[in-house]
């Protein structure tokens, strides 16, 4: 036990200053981080946010060696914040934490991403390689909001919605609206499979949406262990030792967030 | 028969004159409330040997036996002096039963021997008040009640006693849960809030009912070690004014109280109303009369109260003036 | 080796050990209990074994000085991070970097408990550099049970015996003590003061009153199970039964900015309970477990089942602290019965 003090304290956060602020909505914004680290798409940042304090934030875009994406959320202390004059500063952040995706493990054969509201943001790095893939037309990516006012990503659905098969829709809009309405899961019946038993699929949204979701998955012939899904929790530590994130056995900030399916459905809150 | 009785000594001896004529009612002071159970069985006995078989709990926690024979107080005054011994009241003669009845059963809430809640042995101080200021002829309520809820009725006495604690804080053992913030604005008067996950009194807000302390899961609050106190005064029901207490003396002592009461009674000998009925005139009446400073220089007499204590240079009672107006518009 | 002591020879010793540890112990706080005069037996340090209380259990358990129910770990500048320094023990003033070991004297039960804080913090995952540098300097003194205390239920979880790892044990003997002396280097200290040497084994309790059954399989439809509506209603959430718990390690972050531009401050932890609002909410607004049976579901589950899962012995030491606790007379040791009634039933079902 005496060697542990020697060893680095994995809670002192390290300064990243940041490159770019880009906001999405009212309330959400993309923090462009000075990072060189090894991080995958799925994982998290514990990021230190004046005025409000350590959270979780899933990485939603990676530039290999120079800088990370953290889409943050304003809220509770922070709601006048405005986070536009954070260019140019620094701000604290802990990480890498969890498993992330296994990116490689979607872009060869047919997969379906179903991603809701910020749920877009540990999986915009899953979606922009199968975009990149040599098979796009076999990707498909259902991407819902709340409303056409909550969308992120707004320049990357533009993209994504050339480079592959990409379904926007929102849960509601005001009349007049003329994209897609409606749940997410209205459009997996329709979803263009040849074979759904091989395919593979990432879920990642609020706990209902994921729940029907992979129902509708499942329903369409999809094989559990070829089904994905990521866990957000409350997370203090990121480390294995705030309890937060717990679920049964599991916690989500060491053996996830990302879960396969066959994992994920014993996991019972 | 002759019955040739003197209803003044009678009642002095803690007798009620009955409207059945030949009867009267035998009353039991049981201070604080508290009666052992083998008090109680006597005052059983006593019921169905010369009562009629019923026994009345009254408003100020004594008990009346009713249905005895005039000519029975004697046998009756008897059998109460085991109970009145057991009871520990005071007792110059042991050979008639109570010797006053004007200064009332001094009531009492369960208090810490029982209730949560409760921030001092109100039982113990009942009987501590009892023994100083009874017998005597003068009529004079005083009521103690556990905390700031006042299941008591303290506010509706000459002197009502309300129990508080000085809720002390350890930072180092407070985890922010903020179920004191919350229990304190559920149950009491607001007087905390959360200032960076910490806990900050309004000490001037805070009425000391110990409601934080009660719900604290991990002994951030805990009580002070002194029982303080709130002294409210000159509360009464009655046909003029009636009206509740008002407070006087807030963080004050045992010792200081008990001397304010003892000092009141020289104080009712000097300004009591001569023609008062019965010679009972409720304090607050005189208190109107000569004014509240001429009370607090008689009460206040050989008190030094503590530091702490605050003490409200004048105070303002309501209530309807119904001997001046009676109409409900 | 034993030794026997009267109490000044016992004073004398701890007064010899005093020079080279610091002593923390069950105390006895008179008056600081939930209620008017009513104490509350809780860690504290001592000097002499007049400050300890050794016939009661302690309301609140050892595990303050390695998991402090609020630790500062952090100052924050605009531009830097500096850890904040001290052993962060509660009672320590600020200040005093006194950096002596800390002999903590606990039962055979908590002696247990500190093996599952150790799994979390050492373990699963990182180590916690914060709690090391705490448990760096903690040794153990064992207080001997000679009975159990009426909501004891340490036979069934097993851990009435004490596990080894402690310097010495404490038992009371007639009007003096015994101690059995496990670590050779204090010997000394002892054979000075005693009044005589003699073996001396620790008491352990060999029997209880209240005996617990734990599930030996919980299928995943006890999870909806009706067992825990009651607790919907009964359930107050006030989280003392973590709070006295010696194996609860959950903690939260607190965050505090000295300044309007949130860049100056401090970071704290705090104990935390899964049974509190607020556990599980996350940034988003969504949280888990609203109601006040699911929660009890997951502390019980973590404590007799989910803990073994992972890593293969229960959570639970049947210190009962939590049964001691409740304001509202909900008992642990009864929910784990009732969860192992529910779980039997289930798989009866199944076959």
């Amino acid at each position: 036990m005496s060697s542990q003090t020697v060893q680095s304290n994995p809670y002192v956060p390290f300064p990243s200053r940041v490159l770019e602020v880009v906001r999405h909505t009212k309330k959400e914004y993309t923090f462009r981080m000075a990072f060189s680290g090894d991080v995958r798409p799925g994982q998290f940042f514990e990021v230190s946010v004046p005025k409000f304090g350590e959270a979780p934030i899933s990485v939603s875009g990676i530039v290999p060696g120079e800088s990370v994406d953290l889409t943050i959320r304003r809220v509770g202390r922070v709601t006048n914040e405005m986070f536009d004059t954070y260019a140019g500063q620094t701000l604290l952040l802990r990480g890498p934490y969890g498993n992330g995706f296994d990116v490689s493990r979607y872009v060869d054969g047919e997969c379906v991403v179903v991603a809701g509201g910020t749920g877009v943001s540990p999986v915009r790095g899953v979606i922009e390689a199968l975009a990149q893939s040599a098979t796009p037309a076999d990707k498909h990516v259902i991407v819902g909001f709340r409303s056409p006012d909550d969308m992120l990503f707004r320049k990357d659905l533009e993209r994504w919605d050339k480079a592959l098969d990409l379904t926007l829709t929102v849960d509601g809009a005001p009349e007049g609206y003329a994209g897609n309405v409606g749940l997410v899961t209205k459009y997996i019946p329709d979803l263009p499979l040849r074979d759904p038993s091989t395919a593979q699929a990432v879920v990642v949204g609020p706990p209902p949406m994921m729940h029907f979701t992979v129902l509708g998955l499942l329903s369409r012939g999809f094989a559990e262990k070829n089904i994905w899904v990521s866990q957000e929790r409350k997370m203090c530590c990121g480390l294995g030792k705030c309890g937060h994130c717990r679920i049964g056995e599991k916690y989500v900030c060491l053996d996830g967030p990302v879960f396969n399916y066959t994992e994920s459905k014993d996991m019972l809150d | 028969m002759i019955q040739d009785v003197n209803v003044k000594a009678l009642k002095k001896n803690a007798f009620r004159q009955s409207k059945v004529r030949g009867e009267t009612a035998s009353r039991v002071r049981v201070p604080g409330g508290l009666v052992s159970a083998k008090s109680m069985a006597r005052i059983v006995e006593i019921a169905e040997e010369f009562g009629n078989g019923e026994i009345f709990l009254t408003n100020r926690q004594g008990v009346e036996i009713p249905g005895i024979r005039l000519e029975d107080v004697p046998k009756v005054n008897a059998l109460l002096q085991q109970i009145i011994e057991d009871t520990q009241i005071n007792q110059e003669d042991t050979a008639h039963g109570y010797l006053a009845s004007g200064t009332r059963n001094v009531v009492a809430c369960p208090g810490k021997r029982l209730c949560p809640f409760g921030c001092y042995d109100t039982t113990a101080f009942a009987q501590r008040m009892d023994h100083e200021i009874f017998p005597n002829n003068r009529h004079v309520k005083v009521a103690f009640t556990g905390c700031s809820n006042d299941c008591a009725h303290v506010a509706l006495n000459d002197f009502g006693i309300i129990g508080m604690t000085e809720p002390q804080y350890d930072p180092t053992r407070c985890i922010g849960c903020g179920q004191c913030v919350n229990w304190c604005q559920r149950r009491s008067v607001s007087a905390l809030r959360l200032v960076n996950d910490k806990v900050v009194r309004d000490e001037d807000r805070c009425i000391g009912c110990g409601v934080c302390v009660v719900y604290c899961p991990t002994r951030a609050w805990t009580r002070s070690p002194e029982h303080y106190f709130r002294l409210k005064i000159m509360g009464r029901t009655g046909k003029q004014n009636p009206r509740l207490a008002e407070d006087w003396l807030r963080w004050v002592d045992e010792d200081s109280i008990v001397k304010i009461v003892k000092n009141t009674y020289a104080f009712i000998e000097e300004y009591i109303n001569p023609d008062a009925p019965e010679g009972k005139e409720h304090i607050g009446y005189i208190v109107d009369r000569v004014g509240f400073d001429e009370f607090c220089k008689w009460v206040l007499k050989d008190v030094e109260l503590p530091e702490k204590c605050e003490r409200a240079t004048r105070v303002y009672w309501g209530g309807k003036r119904y001997d001046r107006e009676n109409d409900l518009r | 080796m034993g030794y026997v002591l009267d109490k000044e020879g016992l004073n004398r010793t701890l007064d010899a050990l005093s020079e080279d540890f610091l002593l923390y112990a069950p105390v006895r706080k008179v008056g600081e209990g939930r209620f008017t005069d009513v104490d509350v037996v809780r860690y504290d340090f001592v000097r002499s074994v007049d400050d300890i209380e050794l016939d009661a259990k302690s309301d609140y358990s050892f595990k303050e000085i390695l998991t402090p129910l609020s630790q500062t770990l952090f100052y924050f500048t605009e531009d830097e991070v500096h850890e904040a320094g001290g052993l962060g023990a509660p009672g320590s003033p600020a200040g005093t970097a006194d950096d002596r070991p800390v002999i903590v004297f606990l039962r055979a039960c908590d002696l247990h408990a500190v093996r599952r804080l150790d799994q979390m913090y050492l373990g699963n995952g990182p180590t916690d550099t914060f709690y090391a540098r705490i448990r760096d300097r903690v040794r153990f003194a064992l207080l001997g049970c000679d009975h159990a205390f009426a909501s004891c239920f340490c036979l069934d979880m097993g851990t009435n015996v004490a596990p080894e790892g402690w310097l010495f044990s404490l038992d009371r003997a007639g009007e003096g003590f015994a101690c059995s002396v496990a670590d050779d280097a204090l010997a000394p200290a002892f054979a000075a003061n005693a009044q005589g040497e003699k073996d001396v084994t620790p008491a352990h309790v060999t029997e209880n009153e209240v005996h617990v059954r734990v599930p030996s399989k919980v299928p995943n439809s006890i999870y909806k199970d009706p067992l825990w509506d009651e607790y919907d209603s009964r359930c107050i959430e006030c989280g003392r039964c973590c709070i006295v718990c010696p194996t609860c390690t959950c903690f939260t972050m607190q965050d505090v900015f000295y300044t309007d531009n949130g860049r100056v401050g401090e970071r704290r932890r705090v104990q935390a309970s899964c049974m509190i609002d607020g556990y599980t909410d996350v940034a988003g607004g969504a949280s888990y477990r609203k109601k006040a049976g699911e929660r009890m579901r997951f502390k019980v589950l973590h404590k007799v089942w989910d803990f073994r899962q992972r890593f293969g012995y229960d959570m639970c030491v049947g210190c009962g602290r939590c049964d001691d606790v409740c304001p509202e007379y909900i008992s642990f040791a009864a929910i784990v019965n009732k969860l192992t009634d529910a779980c039997e039933c289930e798989e009866a079902k199944d076959e």
